[in-house]
């Protein structure tokens, strides 16, 4: 609950993870499910982990460089 | 980002409150202005059709790769009803939602940069990437040529969008806007990747990053089932079904953009605000053409390579797509 709320006291500070995960999840991963004749499509979606490692580990730096106590 | 750039530049409240304003007005007469000739005199910039396929030409929609990835049974489909999934609700939706992710990144550049930094990364993107896809769009429908060589098959043109209630020029204020976000989120994200690295490998990982993601986007919006947009056949390497141009366009606008608007600092040091910012906009448009220039010698020195190699017609990976 206290992560939570200190989240959303910072939440200026993940707008652009935000911005990534909108064009990634929404654009990529929900509008390749509506792509019903192309098996592997989805498939496709293993070539860009290397975004979610990258996107992972700026998200778990930003939260770490949140001002002590905020 | 920040560990790179010190000193984000103090407010100038004069200056930056009438950049802000003027660029913004002019800004806006220009969206206006493509808007209406889009919508309403599309003969003017030759605006393919969305409900009847069989007028396009430069491509025709034959000479198109959604055309080769198409069943039988899709392609009749098309014929009857035109771009599929072009209501007024899929147009508001995308317009609406890409301005409010947008705004968000722009919040956050506030924050950080101040207004001036995050106006010129929001204006200069959206005219970078706006710029950039219009020349292509209306270079290949005017004259049915582009940067790409065929190898075993004729090159009819570009490419365009076809979903968009509001327009820049060609291009949809939707794309301009996502171009920003997307640029910005992959810049934020390079930069807490690798923190104490310089200026240019931050720019190489924010290009990466955004050319991956687009991996992945790029052949579901160009679908048989979404035609978001839609490609010339012709380029000799096509992957998932995307000319390799849209790859290669992808890592160097970020590239170049991320640079030059983290070197805007050192600009206003030396030259002062107003003329840094001229300057700022003068070099991303001259970028433009430089991106757009290098795609030539690069897919003939490709298409060299590949005759080379024996290669008689253009490369499909995976084959199929």
């Amino acid at each position: 609950m206290k992560s939570w709320r200190r989240f959303w006291r910072n939440r200026i500070e993940f707008y652009p993870a935000f911005s990534i995960f909108i064009w990634y999840a929404v654009g990529s991963v929900l509008s390749s499910l509506r792509v019903q004749n192309r098996p592997g499509i989805v498939t496709l979606g293993l070539i860009t982990i290397p975004v979610v490692v990258v996107f992972i580990i700026a998200v778990r730096r930003a939260w770490r460089e949140l001002p002590a106590g905020s | 980002m920040e560990h790179e750039m010190k000193f984000p530049p103090p407010a100038i409240p004069g200056y930056d409150n009438k950049f802000v304003l003027w660029v913004s007005v002019i800004l806006i007469i220009v969206v206006l202005y493509s808007t209406y000739l889009h919508h309403f005199r599309p003969q003017i910039l030759r605006v393919p059709s969305n409900t009847d396929v069989s007028t396009w030409t430069n491509p025709k929609f034959e000479e198109t790769c959604v055309y080769d990835r198409m069943s039988d049974a899709e392609r009749a489909k098309v014929r009857a009803e035109g771009v599929p999934g072009n209501t007024l609700g899929d147009i508001l939706f995308l317009d609406i939602s890409s301005i409010l992710v947008a705004l968000l990144c722009f919040f956050h550049a506030r924050k950080h940069y101040g207004k001036w930094m995050a106006f010129c990364f929001l204006i200069g993107s959206f005219v970078f990437t706006g710029l950039q896809e219009s020349m292509w769009i209306l270079y290949g429908r005017f004259t049915g040529t582009s940067a790409m060589v065929g190898l075993g098959e004729q090159v009819y043109g570009t490419y365009w969008f076809t979903k968009g209630g509001l327009w820049f020029f060609e291009t949809p204020v939707s794309m301009c806007l996502g171009w920003f976000y997307v640029a910005y989120g992959c810049v934020w994200m390079a930069s807490k990747a690798l923190p104490k690295s310089g200026l240019v490998k931050r720019a190489v990982l924010g290009g990466l990053l955004a050319m991956t993601v687009d991996l992945w986007m790029d052949p579901v919006a160009t679908s048989p089932e979404l035609m978001s947009w839609v490609w010339a056949t012709g380029d000799i390497i096509r992957i998932f079904g995307i000319p390799q141009t849209n790859f290669l366009g992808w890592f160097l606008l970020i590239f170049v953009f991320a640079i030059l608007w983290e070197t805007l600092p050192l600009w206003e040091k030396r030259l002062g605000r107003a003329k840094a910012t001229g300057y700022f906009f003068i070099v991303v448009i001259a970028a433009d053409l430089a991106v757009l220039a290098f795609q030539y010698p690069w897919c003939r020195a490709l298409r060299g390579i590949l005759v080379a190699m024996g290669f008689q017609h253009g490369l499909q990976i995976p084959p199929g797509w």
